[in-house]
């Protein structure tokens, strides 16, 4: 395992912001920190593993919609502010839809969704949470969505 | 192409996230307690827009203790760096009068023009009491001294081009001179891996900016051949001009461009190529004339060469050499030479007396023995890297070595480290280099011997062990081998 080697081309992504997400080995962490975030839920509540999975859920909807649909801009100002008015989501590769980083985002709620209906045994009112929690984070990256603002929540001012 | 070690990656990865989970947390806390306590700065617009200043407090200022340290001393190959101590965890950083003599391995300084010469500084000291240190007004108004116009004329010779311009700033000879050049109407491709200089040249010109994958010669044909044929964009005319933009050692990566593959593909479709010497000029090739000498590239092959003086003439400013025409035209428009002040006529003297100690004409062969010495240690230092399992970036015959780090727990750790043990190193992350590629820049010198550099590599071994990073696996030692196979027989 020590002796595994990627090789990664550097990307001709200029945002600095979202060419990260470019290199080898993003899906593999996105994946792991969600399985082990599960194992921490169980240590910490000592609940059902239904439950953690139903709470890990929640959990990665609030993070992943507040870093990938609510936060605009960049973290740094080199770039002088030309993504200001873009969340994440709209920054990834250049604003290019249905590329192969957008399709592994989008089915990861849902499989997450399965998984956590599933375990606890599509009871309520977990199941009501996880679908609202499914439903938000697959629609808000619809190609449809791209730079719209319902109601003019989060637009710029 | 760089060969990232899977786990590193993934280890990456965690700890940046967790860095952003921590910073957020702490803003959160921030905005909590700012809640309650009220300010009095009604109707002032914020300093920094939405969050962009998060990275700067979050991440930047825990290891602000490794940037720009201050120095008591000219950089030479040993210098005297001031310590600096913080009491409310790198908020402040509080200079001590202590000081400690540390190995220099960060200074551009390739041929040692950084340290007093017995060649140029009497000349420098001569110029200074007869030329003031300041011309105080612009090249066209009473800037232009006799220094000047043989500092052009040496640049131009030395180059091998017909012309050149002498500005005093490096940074401004991409940024200025390039939105003269081209304009609206005109395309600009540039390598991925630019200098913000030539970023912001490029912006503030108003042409077309399509970027080509870095030192790929087949993509950027591809882009050349998709833009030629599709126009200008929205009126698909054909585009007014084509500038091919490229370094000639790229700073972060070490590695040379490839410049004859790149120069024959604007041939092919007519575009004109703007190669940028800032750390190639002086330092490479056989006569330290940059990377034209060292891959074999006609000079006048090149349109606009630019290069800055900074580095291997331990001075300041920067040149543009290329066609008498061209050379002209930017005589009359280009703004950092109607109204920036000029060159400083001592640091015009001092480009002049290293230009002929490098091309010999002192009288000595310290020159062509300073660039000999800089390859030879180049070379010795990255093949002993490279044996120790270190992984090193660019390529031979270049000053500059990158080690990678990746993670950025091992960023401070690496510079702090070798600091303890008197070696001072420049390390690098997020963001001048992409997020995951996280490295320790060394840059060697001619002024550097033979025991200081087995001295450093001790010092980075040992480093290195600590942190991990030896990641390519050291090769086995060939007199242990010889011995296993002794035993044999």
């Amino acid at each position: 395992m020590a002796n595994l080697y990627v090789k990664a081309a550097p990307p001709v992504d200029l945002n600095r912001n979202t060419e990260w997400f470019t290199y080898p080995g993003v899906w593999t962490t996105y994946i792991l920190i969600l399985f082990f975030a599960w194992l921490l839920v169980l240590s910490i509540f000592g609940c059902s593993p239904g439950m953690a999975w139903t709470i890990v859920n929640l959990a990665h909807f609030a993070v992943t919609y507040h870093f990938f649909h609510w936060k605009k801009g960049t973290p740094f100002a080199d770039d002088q502010g030309i993504y200001n008015a873009l969340t994440w989501w709209e920054q990834i590769d250049n604003g290019k839809q249905l590329t192969r980083n957008r399709k592994f985002l989008t089915v990861v709620p849902v499989v997450l969704y399965l998984i956590a209906s599933h375990t606890t045994d599509y009871q309520h009112p977990m199941l009501f949470l996880n679908t609202l929690a499914a439903i938000v984070l697959v629609i808000a990256k619809f190609p449809n969505m791209h730079k719209v603002r319902i109601f003019g929540i989060n637009a710029d001012k | 192409m760089i060969t990232i070690p899977y786990v590193a990656a993934l280890a990456t990865y965690f700890s940046y996230g967790l860095l952003f989970v921590f910073g957020h947390i702490r803003d959160l806390f921030r905005k909590i307690t700012d809640c309650f306590s009220s300010n009095n700065l009604q109707g002032y617009a914020p300093i920094c827009l939405g969050n962009e200043d998060f990275y700067q407090r979050r991440l930047y200022q825990r290891i602000r203790d490794c940037f720009e340290r201050p120095i008591a001393s000219a950089p030479d190959a040993w210098f005297d760096l001031v310590e600096r101590f913080s009491n409310d965890s790198n908020k402040t950083l509080k200079r001590t009068t202590r000081i400690r003599r540390c190995l220099n391995l960060g200074s551009y300084s390739y041929l040692g023009f950084a340290a007093p010469d017995e060649y140029c500084t009497p000349r420098v000291i001569d110029s200074w009491n007869k030329y003031s240190p300041s011309t105080c007004s612009s090249r066209v108004d009473g800037g232009t001294t006799v220094l000047h116009k043989e500092l052009e004329k040496h640049v131009a010779n030395f180059l091998g081009k017909q012309d050149a311009i002498v500005f005093g700033m490096g940074y401004v000879s991409n940024s200025a001179i390039l939105p003269v050049l081209i304009g609206k109407g005109g395309l600009i491709i540039s390598d991925s891996l630019n200098h913000c200089s030539l970023v912001n040249g490029a912006r503030g010109s108003g042409a077309t900016i399509r970027v080509f994958q870095h030192n790929t010669p087949s993509h950027l044909e591809e882009v050349l051949r998709e833009q030629i044929s599709e126009g200008q964009p929205r009126t698909h005319r054909p585009w007014k001009k084509i500038i091919v933009i490229v370094e000639g050692i790229y700073s972060m990566e070490g590695d040379l461009c490839k410049l004859p593959e790149i120069v024959a593909i604007c041939k092919k479709y007519k575009a004109y190529i703007y190669l940028d010497e800032a750390h190639s000029i002086g330092a490479i090739g056989k006569t330290g004339r940059g990377v034209c000498e060292l891959l074999g590239v006609d000079p006048a092959d090149l349109d606009i060469m630019m290069g800055t003086f900074t580095k291997s003439f331990g001075s300041c400013g920067g040149y543009i050499a290329g066609s008498k025409e061209l050379i002209q035209y930017l005589k009359y428009t280009c703004p950092a030479h109607l109204y920036a002040t000029s060159m400083s006529p001592p640091a015009a003297e001092q480009i002049i007396s290293a230009i002929k100690v490098i091309l010999g004409e002192d009288g000595t062969s310290r020159g062509a023995q300073k660039i000999a010495r800089v390859r030879e240690n180049s070379n010795f230092f990255r093949s002993e890297l490279q044996k120790m399992g270190f992984e090193v970036l660019g390529d031979n015959d270049s000053p500059v070595m990158p080690i990678m780090l990746y993670n950025p727990a091992k960023i401070p750790a690496f510079s702090r480290e070798c600091l303890k043990q008197n070696v001072a190193v420049v390390v690098v992350s997020f963001p001048a280099t992409p997020l995951l590629l996280a490295r320790a820049r060394i840059c060697l010198s001619a002024s550097h011997t033979k025991e200081e550099l087995l001295k450093a590599l001790e010092v980075i071994s040992q480093v290195g062990d600590l942190l991990g990073i030896k990641y390519f696996g050291a090769e086995p030692k060939k007199h242990q081998q010889e011995e296993k196979m002794m035993k044999l027989e």
